[in-house]
């Protein structure tokens, strides 16, 4: 069922551009051109975040803050593997995507560990990275509450999402 | 954003320093080759969503999509103008389908939108903000993406949990900035 879902849509997508007599190619094209200079403008922000993660990851400092907090996620029935990952989603989408390619590539991409890490991953947003780039460009100084709603949130999302893997 | 990364760096610097100096380097350029092959996986990734969503706008189907949500964004936001609407629905229709660099530009224009030049975030600011870091996603391109490169038997299984647990949040969230900050009903009634 869910697997019929995108290509339906997509599908469906393109049965309707051919109905409205749109040029579903070029358009196609010229969306698709767009993905070359956004990801050549990234480009340095997720070398400069994959850098300080790799760093914060191979000094240990990670392992010590996971050991540090396991009893939390073994009391939240959150798998301890995905520990790190939990941390540093919040931070950096990117830095969240190595993670999750290690942990496919570690636990497999089909267990139940593989499944937890993606849902985690698309379920949640990078809480600090939005609120800075969001507010910088306003007259806001004073966030207010934003930042705590949104860690609320995330740490609801993440039990959620090792809850409903438990169905897959 | 610059204050996280400089304590992460210095953290981990100083802990390398003190146990593995001679891996810092190394660490470091590994770290750049890893970015720059995901980058190259993404542009693929990219390419065909954004392609997708050229064609969708061609063929005024995501005008339709922002018209539908049109109705819940007034509800949850109060009154706005009528471009910061536009940019509220772009940005949350985006984000649902899963592009979420592509929401940010609508995202930051609405951010504008609402901007009335006081330091303290308005409530209809938070609220943008909570609802994209709770990340609504209809369809999580990017991870089943990178599922379908990673092997997977059944890359969108994940789909329905996805579904769930990002909305469940979300709802949270608006919720919360509702019950913490009322609607200022006397600004609607003056504009």
């Amino acid at each position: 069922m869910a697997d019929l879902f995108i290509p339906i849509f997509i599908a469906f997508v393109m049965i309707f551009a051919m109905i409205k007599g749109v040029d579903a190619y070029s358009a196609f094209v010229k969306g698709a051109k767009g993905a070359l200079p956004l990801m050549a403008s990234l480009m340095p922000f997720i070398i400069a975040m994959f850098v300080a993660v790799e760093l914060f990851r191979n000094s240990g400092l990670s392992g010590y803050l996971c050991n540090f907090l396991s009893p939390v996620f073994k009391v939240l029935h959150i798998p301890v593997e995905l520990c790190e990952l939990t941390l540093i989603r919040p931070f950096s989408s990117n830095a969240a995507y190595v993670l999750l390619k290690d942990i496919y590539a570690k636990f497999g991409v089909d267990s139940y560990v593989g499944n937890c890490a993606s849902v985690i991953v698309g379920s949640s947003d990078t809480i600090f990275y939005i609120s800075s780039i969001y507010f910088s460009s306003t007259s806001v100084k004073k966030t207010m509450l934003t930042i705590p709603i949104a860690l609320v949130c995330n740490v609801f999302c993440t039990i959620i999402a090792c809850f409903c893997c438990r169905f897959i | 954003m610059s204050k996280i990364w400089i304590i992460l760096i210095i953290s981990s610097l100083i802990m390398m320093t003190i146990f593995s100096p001679g891996s810092v380097v190394g660490t470091m350029m590994q770290a750049a080759k890893m970015g720059i092959s995901m980058c190259i996986e993404f542009i693929g990734i990219y390419a065909v969503w954004m392609g997708i969503m050229q064609v969708m706008d061609d063929c005024k189907l995501s005008h339709k999509l922002s018209k539908i949500l049109s109705r819940p964004v007034q509800y949850i936001f109060g009154k706005t103008d009528e471009e910061t609407e536009k940019n509220i629905c772009l940005n949350i229709a985006s984000n649902i389908i899963g592009i979420g660099s592509a929401s940010t530009p609508f995202g930051i224009k609405a951010m504008q939108g609402l901007d009335k030049g006081e330091t303290k975030a308005t409530r209809a600011m938070i609220m943008l903000v909570v609802i994209n870091s709770t990340g609504i996603q209809l369809l999580p391109t990017t991870v089943i993406g990178m599922r379908a490169l990673a092997g997977s038997v059944s890359p969108s299984s994940i789909l329905l949990p996805t579904i769930i647990s990002t909305f469940l949040p979300t709802i949270l969230g608006v919720v919360l900035v509702a019950l913490f900050y009322r609607k200022r009903k006397t600004n609607v009634a003056k504009q």
